[in-house]
């Protein structure tokens, strides 16, 4: 395992977020891109069913089971770009939630306001990667974390009525194939989409490992493809 | 001042009082308005919305009229527009011309149902009837189906000068959930809290509510807590929505919430009386303030509801 470099222990301890331009390579943001389009076009029709049925929402749009539909889905979660550093930050003892393979519809009103993803109380390490699939702007839905509110001691923040009046809070615009890595323990969200286009990424969830979250049969339908002891282990099938 | 924000009232179908005639509604069947008086008076409710039912014409809304005109310190009305209709900005006008019709009730924003087709507001068919809201500052009473959920921020960000109450806890029932149940009352199957939400609210309210800092962005709306007999799988005080309100309370505020016994469906079960205590059941740690907008300085303020009961 190649350690990080002591400035991104830094940052991410300040901070609680690093940036990881170019996360993939030219090749690989290609082939993503055309899996996941055709993923997402194959189950749009029975999604949008299901948003008459109001089973589903319409403000957002995840593909079902992606790390089933295609090999490239699944060497995202242990990417050679960002599974040094959640190795790090969790002391090597890192677990794969789950993965959100999701389209944003473009609209006035963001699908998620400021918010923090879990107890804080009595969670683990909680760790998320935003990887952009298209570029996103800063008007396309892009995502948004306040440095420093993943520690406990800090804010308190204010209930807002408009996103960009949160104070302290950074926008991450960026170019297809980059990736934030953030501590789920801070406060995000995902901006205003005005440009008629939906926002495309995916979201990798990660947690330090925990008794309560080691669920070795969930992943069990993917085990002839987790060839790898690391592999196995993210994914719950050996500790 | 306590105003209940949505009742029905509707007399047996006649010459005089003609409306449409349904299963549910039969030309027998009667809600008349000195029924509603009385409940009124039991239990200390001033003023009241009356929401027009039994057709859209403007022929139907005869009863409507009569009793708003014939207790106008009481009431304030809610009229309906027929889907078709040529020329809404002229029904619009010729109900409310005697000014006792506040707004219109929309069930349908009539724009595109998958949520990544282009959205342009003023191809919905309902555009026109916004723009008139706009014009002659009509409140809008949506009750809206799950296919239009997503539709609604583009019309609130289009016409922020149009007061606007989302009924029934803002929940947008999805195709073939509506029913009727063997009380004769609206039924509607819903996962709460809805799905709709992240369209209409935003905020990723209802997974830990504590988490979120977020207040709702348009100022314009308000919304009911009501209908909740349609939506529980409990029996009152429908605890199992208890959270959905306190998620309502801490995103729009009191001064955006409107209590509603939604009369006359709430008649029999759980009765009037229990539908005035609702809210205090389900939000009990609100203070007085809070209370006396829900159960009526929000609908006095908000729709200028006169102070003359």
């Amino acid at each position: 395992m190649t350690r990080p470099a002591e400035s991104h222990y830094g940052q991410f301890a300040k901070e609680g977020y690093l940036v990881l331009e170019n996360a993939l390579s030219c090749d690989e943001l290609r082939r993503l891109q055309r899996a996941f389009d055709r993923c997402a076009a194959a189950a749009r029709p029975a999604w949008v069913r299901e948003v008459a049925a109001g089973t589903r929402p319409a403000a957002f749009f995840d593909i079902p089971d992606p790390l089933s539909r295609e090999p490239l889905f699944l060497e995202l979660v242990d990417h050679p770009s960002y599974i040094d550093l959640l190795l790090a930050f969790t002391n090597d003892e890192l677990l794969f939630i789950g993965a959100q393979f999701r389209v944003v519809p473009s609209s006035p009103l963001s699908y998620v306001g400021w918010h923090y993803d879990v107890d804080r109380q009595n969670t683990p390490t909680h760790l998320k990667i935003q990887l952009y699939v298209e570029d996103v702007s800063a008007d396309g839905g892009p995502f948004a974390f306040v440095p420093g509110s993943h520690k406990l001691d800090s804010g308190p923040y204010p209930p807002v009525r408009q996103l960009e009046s949160m104070p302290g809070h950074r926008t991450f615009p960026g170019s297809a194939g980059s990736a934030i890595l953030f501590d789920s323990f801070g406060l995000h969200t995902s901006m205003v989409n005005r440009t008629g286009r939906a926002r495309k990424s995916i979201i990798l969830i990660y947690e330090k490992w925990s008794a309560e979250k080691f669920a070795g049969q969930r992943y069990a339908h993917l085990a002839e493809r987790l060839d790898t002891p690391l592999r196995r282990r993210l994914f719950g099938l050996e500790h | 001042m306590r105003i209940d924000a949505h009742v029905q009232v509707f007399a047996r179908a006649s010459a005089e009082f003609p409306r449409l005639l349904t299963d549910q509604m039969p030309a027998e069947r009667a809600a008349p308005v000195e029924g509603l008086l009385g409940e009124m008076e039991r239990h200390h409710i001033d003023g009241a919305i009356l929401v027009q039912t039994g057709g859209a014409e403007l022929e139907h809304h005869a009863y409507l009229r009569h009793c708003l005109k014939t207790h106008p310190n009481r009431f304030r009305g809610i009229a309906l527009i027929p889907p078709t209709c040529d020329a809404p900005a002229d029904h619009m006008d010729r109900l409310a011309a005697a000014g006792d019709i506040l707004g219109f009730r929309l069930f349908d924003l009539g724009g595109p149902a998958d949520p990544l087709a282009p959205i342009d507001v003023a191809t919905f068919s309902t555009f026109p009837i916004w723009r008139r809201a706009a014009e002659k500052d009509y409140v809008l009473w949506l009750y809206p189906r799950a296919r239009d959920a997503h539709l609604l921020p583009f019309l609130f960000d289009a016409f922020p000068q149009v007061r606007v109450v989302c009924n029934h806890l803002m929940v947008c029932p999805g195709e073939d959930k509506f029913s009727w149940d063997d009380k004769g009352r609206p039924r509607v199957e819903v996962e709460m809290p809805p799905q709709t939400r992240y369209s209409t609210m935003g905020l990723k309210i209802g997974r830990i509510p504590d988490n979120t800092r977020g207040i709702y962005p348009y100022e314009n709306v308000c919304v009911h807590l009501s209908g909740q007999y349609a939506f529980s799988n409990e029996s009152h005080p429908y605890r199992d929505l208890a959270e959905w309100h306190r998620n309502l309370l801490s995103t729009f505020g009191s001064a955006r919430l409107l209590w509603a016994s939604d009369f006359p469906w709430t008649s029999a079960d759980p009765g009037y009386g229990s539908m005035v205590r609702v809210v205090d059941e389900l939000l009990p740690g609100l203070r007085p303030r809070e209370r006396s907008n829900i159960m009526g300085g929000t609908a006095r303020s908000f729709l200028r509801f006169p102070l003359c009961a």
